[in-house]
């Protein structure tokens, strides 16, 4: 009754016929094996990785050696992937770099003088013939780097893991992330950063930052080159040992390290030495003049000098004692939260 | 006044008009006599109010939505009228049916090979459903979800609009809710991050104690989103460690103060202990920024 005309019947049987074999086609279709695509990689390709990534790998493992002339108050910028680097100051207006073990080296000069002497030189892990482009990163990377530089040059230095000797140069500013610091003989001042190793200055002056996250910090005969000059010292975790410190203005504090002072104070100085449960050691000569504030919670105070208490407070959690010594010119603020406060006599 | 206090539920009922007659006079004549039964009536009067001015908002804006679900339900009979009409009217001739009939056919075998070949669903129609349908109510207690969901197609006809007004039982629940979060009330879509970070301006205990806390509160999200890139295992160990300590010392530190606000080394350890976490944390973002520069 549906198919009243013939020209339906036909149409509607080929539709039907189609869509009925249909399935069949597809499903035999499926079962024929798709050939799978082999993409084969490059034999040579390197694979960036974060410990490659910052290394200069070009050129041969044998030693490279550069040199340049520069203005004698130059200022030099380095980045160090990885190595111990060693910096030393020379009589001469010349930079020369040798690289044991490692990469190349090159030299960038971002400015110059009147003379046409380079007044900023920037250090690098690749060749003058090579550009950042084709050879990646700029850090410095080897067994050993050393620079001798001139005696007024200013150092910057930032990298990733080296253990730094830097001798007789005017300034210094570096930012480590792993890695021990020494200093010695630095002139004009001092911003010393290691997040996983200790800093050690001796015999320099300057304004002095010295930051440690671990480790421990010492510096022994420190003085300011300018009045106004101040020190300071920080670590989370490590000691602070600080030995004929001459600056009027010093800042030491640690987490839960010790801190330990031995020299005398300055007149009209100011110290502060902070801890949270790291205890407090002053050896200070017996004529030392002072006005002393120790302030601690759970530790305790003892002192070897005789002090002119001026002040004691007590309470169940925290006491203070402000006392004086001599004729009080220095301020002393000694704080601490569970260590405990000795002075003892040099 | 020889008669016993009533409580806040019977009060309360009183104000609802929820009591019989005579126990209504009797409370009403109780309350003309006693006044602290008179403060109590005051009291959750104020409350009400109060209640109702913050819902009045969510009042006034579900008769709308009922209205707006009621237009949009007329609409769609409209256009399903309009538009099956001519379909049936052609689906009545019998070639047509037929050819109808095998397209269909067609249709479902087709369908069901892309069925099994997983090709994914467009689900963005659903998912669009279930965003509207995260409407949140103004009051946290579940019981009392004002508009929760959209209705489906079907439903659409029987949406009901919730008004507490007529109902006194349930808008007393939603006051109760109201009065306690004003009880407990901390500041609206701030989450608590620190414990010290709770409104420090009124419960400073030393000078610039807002700024110590403001200035750590920063530097912990800071270290929180990178202190595993940044620190290896001993280092993040130590780093805990030092935080953990020094948390202590400000923590018994801020008690003592709070005890004993004169207490002035208590402050002076308090302060110094600001100080060093903050360089604690500082040293820290600082790390996390050199090894970025050096990447």
């Amino acid at each position: 009754m549906i198919f009243t005309s013939t020209t339906a019947r036909q149409i509607s049987f080929l539709i039907g016929a189609f869509f009925l074999f249909a399935p069949f086609c597809r499903m035999f279709a499926q079962t024929v094996p798709v050939e799978p695509k082999i993409v084969i990689a490059p034999a040579n390709q390197k694979v960036a990785t974060k410990q490659n990534r910052n290394k200069v790998f070009r050129g041969s493992e044998t030693s490279a050696e550069k040199s340049i002339v520069v203005d004698a108050k130059v200022n030099i910028s380095l980045c160090i992937a990885e190595g111990r680097l060693k910096i030393n100051g020379w009589e001469r207006s010349e930079i020369r770099v040798f690289v044991g073990g490692g990469g190349e080296v090159g030299f960038k000069v971002l400015q110059k003088n009147k003379q046409n002497n380079a007044v900023w030189v920037m250090v690098t892990g690749f060749g003058a013939a090579q550009n950042r482009e084709k050879s990646g990163e700029e850090c410095l990377s080897g067994e050993e780097i050393e620079l001798d530089v001139p005696r007024g040059a200013v150092v910057n230095v930032k990298g990733s893991a080296s253990e730094m000797t830097i001798e007789a140069v005017r300034k210094v500013d570096i930012k480590i992330v792993s890695g021990d610091i020494s200093l010695n003989n630095i002139a004009e001042g001092i911003n010393a950063a290691t997040y996983n190793g200790d800093v050690t200055v001796e015999n320099s002056g300057g304004a002095m930052t010295l930051e440690s996250a671990n480790g421990s910090i010492v510096a022994f005969d420190a003085a300011p080159s300018e009045i106004g000059d101040i020190f300071k010292a920080k670590t989370s975790g490590g000691a602070i040992t600080l030995q004929q410190i001459e600056y009027r203005q010093t800042e030491i504090s640690s987490n839960t390290g010790s801190l330990k002072f031995t020299g005398e104070f300055q007149n009209g100085g100011q110290y502060d030495f902070r801890t949270v449960s790291g205890g407090i050691l002053l050896v200070i000569p017996e004529k030392s003049s002072c006005k002393l504030n120790a302030t601690y919670g759970f530790g305790r105070f003892n002192s070897e000098l005789k002090l002119d208490i001026i002040t004691e407070n007590n309470t169940s959690k925290a006491r203070s004692i402000v006392g004086s010594m001599g004729k009080g010119d220095a301020n002393v603020n000694l704080t601490t939260y569970s260590g405990a406060i000795r002075i003892k006599k040099q | 006044m020889t008669q016993k206090c009533y409580d806040a539920g019977m009060i309360q009922a009183f104000l609802d008009g929820e009591l019989a007659s005579d126990v209504t006079e009797t409370v009403a004549r109780h309350v003309s006599v006693c006044d602290d039964c008179a403060i109590l009536m005051a009291t959750a009067e104020e409350e009400s109010a109060a209640a109702y001015s913050i819902l009045e908002q969510e009042f006034n804006t579900l008769v709308p939505t009922q209205r707006l679900w009621t237009k949009i339900n007329d609409s769609i009979e409209k256009e399903k009228k309009s538009f099956w009409k001519p379909i049936f009217d052609f689906l009545l001739q019998p070639q047509a049916a037929a050819f109808a009939g095998l397209l269909l056919v067609a249709v479902v075998s087709v369908g069901l090979l892309t069925v099994k070949q997983n090709v994914p669903v467009d689900l963005t129609a659903q998912n669009n459903a279930q965003e509207q349908t995260a409407i949140q109510p103004i009051l946290n207690n579940k019981s009392l979800t004002v508009s929760p969901t959209l209705p489906s197609a079907p439903e659409v006809k029987n949406v009901p609009a919730v008004d507490y007004r007529p109902n006194p039982s349930v808008f007393r629940a939603v006051k109760i809710a109201y009065v306690q979060r004003e009880a407990n009330r901390t500041p609206r879509n701030q989450p608590i991050k620190n414990a010290d970070a709770v409104n420090p301006a009124l419960t400073e205990t030393v000078l610039g104690e807002a700024s110590y806390v403001k200035t750590i509160a920063t530097l912990t999200e800071t270290v929180n989103n990178r202190k595993d890139e940044a620190l290896d295992s001993s280092s993040r160990f130590a780093f805990e460690r030092d935080l953990a300590v020094t948390d202590d010392a400000i923590k018994q530190m801020r008690k003592q103060v709070r005890e004993n606000p004169r207490d002035e080394a208590a402050k002076q350890i308090l302060r110094s202990s600001y100080q060093n976490k903050i360089d604690l944390l500082n040293s820290v973002a600082d790390k996390t920024e050199l090894m970025a520069s050096l990447r």
